[in-house]
């Protein structure tokens, strides 16, 4: 098992760094740089390099790169050129709240999955399988900003009773501690619905086919034969074979999520990851958006690291693959 | 001023234009301004695309959300008003209550107000002033409008209430220079280094202060910022406001829909399509000014298409651009343009037309100038190569694109091929900057010294934005004589030579001049935004209750 560990450490350290230095070279190899774009546009030549200078933009790329490596195997991811405060701050202030987003939106992606999946497994060719069917379609065509925006205009401007944006209301530092967890919960079910209604319409067809695979297989009718009921087969049976791939899927969302749902934090001005790097990107900030990028391939190189642990833990042949 | 601009576009000139548009229908409330009693206390929430990045304005770079903030919680020397329609823009007191120049202009007194005081008690005086010089100036600060104090010899401090500015020489922008540049509290952010000043903006934010009429109480970022009145701010009838409050919402629709559904009581900028719905309402306004901004198509005359000025003018008159402003901003949100004085402008020159949409005119131009199509394919040729090229605009302005796209229609009725081509911002900017670009859709602005060197001198190629690399040494010549009017007023007829020089070469083709549509809550009363600042008389806004 150490032997496991060591391994799988050792590649996901390797791949954060393949991830980080082909980050670090495309950022630097994009057109513009940060002094073009964020330090205002009337500073003549000699002054854009002596802010080039300040930012150590004026070294070599190999320069830049090691000088950053190096701050990076001391911890630092640097400071951000356009809020000139440490980029660890900045992405341990987003971190939070698209963390919360993602819980979410993966809660009504699988609540919504599970629900109308097994309801048409049930259902095969009938009315609710066909309806629930086209459904999926439809959500998952829909791309998520339009879903986000029709639902603020349903809920927010033709039925207003959900607010439009941000996480918390004007004056929610006078609500009381209940009070203000019901003013996030109102502010979060927007953009939880529309980033999980959009996944939850993949999901839903692939609960739907693995229950319909399932429920064919020898063992579900041997259970049949020995007279059980329907419910008890299909619910103690049948769901908990079909339902282990959906872990697996659920390892590759929730990193995904993690990683900030970009427009759907635009559009309902949450104050996650993907609306800081959407701004760092916008503005040329390169410590910002390394460290972005890095923050993102370490959370999802450890979400599948512990992935594979509870593999490896659960089926030993996973541990001498 | 110029810093309020600057984020807006590729090249920041900036200019004010403020008062001069405002329409009777952009009184925000027709009865409530005129008839009401100003009201103290009460909270407006204010929707905001951008916002502010650090609460010290000489490391950040500039938002137009930031200058908002940052100009309502501290405060110039002096007030720039806007009253440049008819004369140069005039100066209100601001920290300082007087000021007299030496008889040889090259020194200039501020006597501040007696009482000043910094949020937390300690008094703000001309040592403020003249370490805030000392700040800006400083290399390891690097402000990015440094160069506007680079002919500021000294600052003296004759007494706590007395500072004196002394000048390399006399020019025009005297006063501007030496009022660009919040004053700052000495007594608190000297405990930091000039030189850990660009690592420093959680510092500078957990010990802020104010001398303005607000100070900041509390800032989440990427969500909101809340100002809270300053007890201590030097007009004691002022603001009327308790608090304004500050919401980032990114995605302008949203930002519309929550001022419709009642969230918000005033956005700084909406497009025209959502001013429209917005005017449907009885409890909501309109406000319309002016901009500072033309747009315009930069030629690069390092293009040989485009050297000469005889067929740029060509392509002014071969462009429909009645049709477009008619298209992009009806409703009278636009007009023509003439030359980068803008219209609402004291020294534009009013005897000066827009070139006619003459597509005739513009074929014989450029059938003298030996563009003719000669292999019938619809195109003019000239020593066997087309008249052919890419026009850029950056993704995101759909006005512009589409202009783009009349444009491209518009030019192949003379035989011209323009390809649109749609850059991300930053990459156009690039492009333009370092000379890789064929033309170029852009904004541009003025500020009120009307100093146009940055755009159009010579010694602007490549070291400034004369992007479209234009020589004249006449229009050089002029341009370096009316900055040396100690009075811009005395100005005015170099400047009707100038505009006529530009208007005659066309150094780029003026599209248009569009007003900027503010939209507000109309239990919101004397809000009057200008170009100087949508929060521009900000200590003077009042509400009624929320019913």
């Amino acid at each position: 098992m150490t032997g496991f560990l060591l391994r799988r450490l050792t590649a996901s350290l390797l791949l954060l760094l393949l991830v980080a230095t082909g980050a670090f070279f495309l950022v630097h190899a994009a057109p513009g740089d940060p002094t073009e774009t964020f330090e205002g546009q009337r500073i003549n030549r000699l002054q854009r390099d002596h802010l080039r200078q300040l930012y150590g933009l004026d070294r070599s790329l190999g320069e830049q790169y090691l000088r950053w490596l190096g701050a990076l195997a001391r911890g630092e991811l640097g400071i951000s050129f356009s809020q000139q405060r440490p980029v660890a701050a900045i992405i341990a202030e987003a971190f939070p709240a698209t963390l919360l987003l993602a819980a979410a939106a993966v809660t009504v992606e699988f609540g919504t999955a599970l629900l109308l999946g097994i309801a048409a497994a049930r259902r095969r060719g009938g009315l609710a399988d066909g309806v629930i069917r086209i459904a999926s379609m439809v959500l998952f065509s829909q791309p998520p900003f339009w879903i986000a925006m029709m639902l603020v205009l349903l809920f927010a401007y033709v039925w207003p009773v959900l607010p439009a944006s941000h996480m918390h209301s004007v004056d929610a530092d006078l609500l009381s501690p209940a009070g203000r967890f019901l003013d996030l919960l109102k502010h979060l079910l927007l953009p939880a619905l529309a980033l999980g209604l959009y996944n939850a319409g993949a999901t839903l067809r692939f609960v739907r086919g693995s229950l319909l695979e399932v429920m064919g297989m020898d063992y579900i009718r041997a259970a049949r034969a020995r007279g059980l009921s329907e419910r008890r087969v299909l619910w103690v049976h049948g769901l908990r074979n079909a339902l282990t791939p959906l872990v697996q899927l659920f390892a590759l969302t929730f990193p995904q999520l993690l990683n900030g749902a970009l427009l759907t934090e635009i559009i309902f001005a949450w104050p996650g990851l993907g609306r800081a790097t959407f701004f760092a990107i916008l503005s040329r900030d390169y410590p910002l958006i390394l460290g972005l990028t890095l923050f993102s391939t370490f959370v999802v190189v450890s979400g599948n690291w512990v992935a594979d642990l509870l593999q490896a833990a659960a089926d030993p042949r996973v541990r001498h693959a | 001023m110029n810093r309020i601009i600057r984020p807006l576009l590729p090249i920041l000139l900036a200019v004010l234009l403020a008062g001069c548009g405002t329409r009777e229908e952009t009184r925000p409330n027709g009865d409530g301004a005129a008839s009401g009693t100003p009201r103290r206390g009460g909270t407006v929430v204010t929707g905001w695309t951008t916002e502010p990045l650090g609460v010290n304005d000489l490391i950040f770079p500039t938002t137009s959300v930031g200058s908002e903030v940052l100009f309502r919680t501290h405060q110039h020397l002096v007030e720039e008003r806007p009253d440049f329609a008819e004369h140069p823009a005039t100066f209100a007191p601001q920290l300082a209550e007087s000021w007299e120049w030496s008889d040889d202009h090259k020194t200039l007194t501020f006597h501040l107000r007696k009482g000043l005081v910094w949020s937390d008690g300690v008094p703000l005086t001309a040592e403020d002033v003249r370490w805030t010089w000392q700040a800006q100036v400083h290399p390891a600060v690097f402000w990015d409008s440094a160069y506007m104090k680079e002919r500021i010899r000294d600052v003296e401090v004759v007494d706590p209430q007395t500072v004196r500015f002394h000048f390399l020489r006399v020019y025009a922008k005297q006063l501007l220079d030496v009022n660009e540049g919040l004053i700052l509290p000495k007594h608190l952010w000297s405990q930091i280094p000039f030189e850990k000043w660009r690592e420093s903006g959680d510092w500078f934010y957990q010990h802020r202060l104010a001398a303005g009429p607000f100070k900041i109480d509390s800032w989440t970022p990427q969500q909101e910022m809340v100002l809270v009145r300053n007890d201590r701010y030097w007009r004691k009838d002022r603001p009327y406001l308790d608090r304004v409050v500050l919401r980032f919402v990114p995605d302008a629709n949203s930002l519309t829909t929550q001022l419709l559904n009642g969230e918000l009581d005033f956005i700084a900028q909406v497009s025209p399509s959502d001013a429209e719905r917005i005017r449907e309402r009885p409890d909501l306004a309109v406000v319309p000014f002016w901009s500072n901004l033309f747009v315009a198509i930069a030629w690069n005359h390092t293009r040989p298409l485009f050297a000469d000025a005889e067929v740029r003018r060509a392509l002014t008159l071969a462009i429909d651009r009645q049709a477009i402003v008619d298209t992009l901003l009806p409703g009278g949100n636009g007009r023509v343009g003439i030359s980068p004085f803008l219209q609402a402008v004291w020294a534009h020159d009013k005897t000066l037309q827009p070139w006619p949409y003459d597509p005739a005119e513009a074929r014989r131009i450029l059938a003298a100038k030996g563009w003719k199509d000669t292999d019938g394919d619809g195109l003019l040729d000239r020593g066997g190569k087309s008249f052919s090229f890419e026009l850029a605009s950056n993704a995101g302005n759909q006005a512009r694109n589409d202009a783009a796209v009349m444009i491209q229609q518009q030019l192949r009725k003379v035989g011209i091929e323009a390809k649109p081509r749609i850059l991300e911002f930053n990459t156009l900017v690039t492009d333009t900057r370092t000379g890789h670009f064929d033309a170029t859709i852009m904004g541009m602005s003025i500020d009120t010294s009307l100093d146009l060197s940055g755009n159009f001198h010579s010694r602007s190629i490549g070291n400034g934005d004369n992007f479209f690399r234009y020589s004249n040494p006449e229009v050089d010549r002029l341009i370096d004589l009316a900055a040396s009017k100690p009075d811009l007023a005395q100005a005015e007829p170099i400047f009707h030579q100038i505009e006529r020089l530009l208007h005659r070469d066309q150094p780029a083709t003026f599209l248009w001049e569009s007003q900027r549509l503010a939209a507000l809550n109309r239990r919101l009363h004397d809000a009057r935004p200008n170009l100087q600042n949508a929060f521009f008389n900000l200590q003077d806004w009042w509400v009624e209750p929320r019913r």
